[in-house]
């Protein structure tokens, strides 16, 4: 194989690696009154960035965790590291233009409140426990 | 007197109000809704070695009289209605003076990701931050670039009592996103801002000073990651009135007359970049504004032309958790013309009077996740004249200017 062929094949690897984690590492879930089944990446970042309210018709409030892989994962597909994502909701909260999302420890509790919460969005480990809820295909 | 109680009673309920909430933002229940409160607070000093700067006395031992506070309460109403309202008091030298502001007070229907509205005293869309200009735990610098968001004119930009129509329009994925925002309404300036301070030289106690204000700001969150570029836009009509003593200024009798100025043409355009890392750590911005005003002053006796340039580039990197340094460079130049006697513009923006440039360097330390510390340096070169506010007053410099200013701030804040 060509040098250039390997570079490509290890630029191949290197992409889908990342992209494949990233998806074990969280899934997102919704209450069940969200009548949308999937949502797409840009969708899903509108609706944490508060652009957006709404999925498939339905009413959405986003969901965070304060920490912990999911929401390392999570960062990712907002593009945004925390501490630059904490700026930018606190300059909607001060400028009048949006408020703080709902901020929770674990993904128990995240679960927990996505469950028990009409619209409530949020995103837990690939591998946790999320009984009532449901998970949104991230296109 | 007066002033201390209202110093006094400011500083009792920024305290009290942080030490109950233990500076955690607060949340409770009113008939099935949530109400979010939160808060924030500032302590700045300010030293310089020649001329005193933004109406302190900093120069010798250097000034403490840079404080800012505000608070928040947040609810929505139903699932597409949100209203609120923030109190905001500060006390800079000679500005603000500790008189409380409705900061803003806004209902927001978010209708469609495309078309929104919001109304009431709303904060104005304008460059990079001129609806956070205030809230310094969103910034690294301690101050941010003067020539475009003078701590001393904040009151020209800052809100406006009317309405926004805004939204976010994606016509194709690989065109990135444009979000707009149109507005008009009213803007009413304090009168304990720089521009009613300056005027006092003149023997104008300036009573009121606002007009109708409409514009509209265009950003593009361009397919190029991170990076995001916009241009605003505002035109204003806008009156003072006031009361004037003659004899200060024109050598008339020692008098009190109602006085009036006006604006003929007054408008502000912007355009803006900013691109940020992918992990964040790194950020550049760079705005341009240009500021343009015709108006008669002395009730109509004079006529003043203003047209200020100013322009920064800053780029910050946070070097930890805890660590964030800076830099920029801002560039502020008045061309100013009149038919007062006696007031002849230089003839050159390079003299003294006509510019101020400033190079700045700061590190931002993040203490806790609700308390940061700055310190700042800045090599100011120029004070721009007595003809627009621009952070150098003579009633602060009685002994004269002189070219060049150097400094540093150091301000702490906490936020909730």
């Amino acid at each position: 194989m060509k040098y250039t062929q390997w570079l490509l094949l290890a630029g191949a690897v290197m992409l889908i690696v990342p992209l494949s984690l990233r998806a074990a590492d969280m899934k997102v879930i919704a209450n069940p009154s969200v009548s949308a089944s999937a949502v797409s990446a840009d969708d899903l970042k509108d609706v944490f960035l508060e652009n957006k309210d709404s999925l498939g018709g339905s009413h959405v409030d986003p969901v965070l965790e304060k920490g912990g892989p999911a929401h390392e994962a999570f960062l990712k597909v907002l593009g945004k590291s925390d501490a630059a994502l904490q700026t930018y909701y606190r300059s909607l909260v001060f400028s009048g233009k949006g408020s703080m999302p709902k901020a929770l420890a674990s993904d128990a509790e995240v679960a927990a409140w996505v469950a028990k919460t009409k619209g409530a969005v949020g995103y837990v480990s690939g591998d946790a426990s999320a009984p009532g809820t449901k998970v949104l295909e991230v296109k | 007197m007066k002033n201390m109680l209202c110093k006094g009673i400011a500083a009792a309920g920024f305290l009290a109000l942080a030490s109950t909430i233990g500076l955690h933002a607060q949340e409770f229940r009113v008939f099935s809704r949530t109400v979010q409160v939160h808060g924030f607070g500032t302590q700045g000093f300010v030293h310089t070695g020649e001329n005193n700067w933004l109406t302190m006395n900093t120069s010798n031992v250097g000034s403490g009289e840079f404080t800012d506070f505000g608070a928040n309460a947040t609810v929505p109403l139903f699932d597409k209605v949100r209203v609120g309202a923030q109190i905001y008091e500060h006390n800079v030298g000679q500005l603000g003076k500790w008189h409380p502001q409705l900061d803003w007070a806004s209902a927001d229907y978010n209708f469609k990701t495309w078309l929104s509205f919001r109304g009431g005293k709303v904060k104005t869309a304008m460059g990079l931050y001129n609806d956070t200009q205030d809230m310094d735990s969103l910034h690294v610098f301690g101050l941010l670039p003067q020539s475009v968001y003078p701590i001393d004119m904040r009151d020209a930009t800052l809100a406006h009592l009317g309405g926004d129509l805004y939204g976010t329009i994606k016509p194709e994925k690989k065109l990135g996103s444009f979000g707009y925002t149109l507005y008009g309404g009213d803007r009413r300036d304090s009168i304990y801002g720089g521009y009613p301070y300056l005027l006092q030289i003149h023997g104008i106690s300036m009573q009121q000073y606002g007009g109708p204000v409409m514009g509209g700001d265009l950003r593009w969150n361009t397919p190029v990651k991170g990076f995001t570029a916009g241009t605003s836009y505002v035109y204003e009509i806008i009156t003072g009135t006031g009361q004037l003593n003659p004899s200060i200024a024109l050598g008339g009798p020692n008098i009190v007359v109602p006085y009036k100025e006006w604006s003929n043409n007054d408008f502000m355009n912007q355009y803006y970049g900013t691109w940020s890392s992918r992990s964040g750590k790194l950020r550049l911005d760079s705005e341009y504004r240009r500021y343009w005003r015709d108006q008669d002053i002395f009730s109509g006796q004079f006529w003043v032309t203003t047209d200020v340039r100013s322009w920064y580039v800053a780029g910050s990197y946070g070097i930890n958790k805890w660590l964030e340094v800076g830099s920029y460079y801002s560039y502020f130049t008045n061309n100013w013309n009149c038919d007062v006697p006696g007031q002849i513009p230089a003839p050159s923006a390079s003299s003294p009077d006509r510019h101020v440039y400033d190079k700045a360097v700061t590190a931002r330390i993040n203490l806790k996740n609700y308390w940061y510390a700055k310190v700042e340096g800045h090599f100011m070169d120029g004070y721009a004249g007595f003809m627009y506010p621009d952070g150098f007053y003579p009633q602060v410099n009685p002994q004269g200017l002189k070219p060049n200013t150097n400094g540093v701030v150091v301000r702490t804040g906490m936020y909730f």
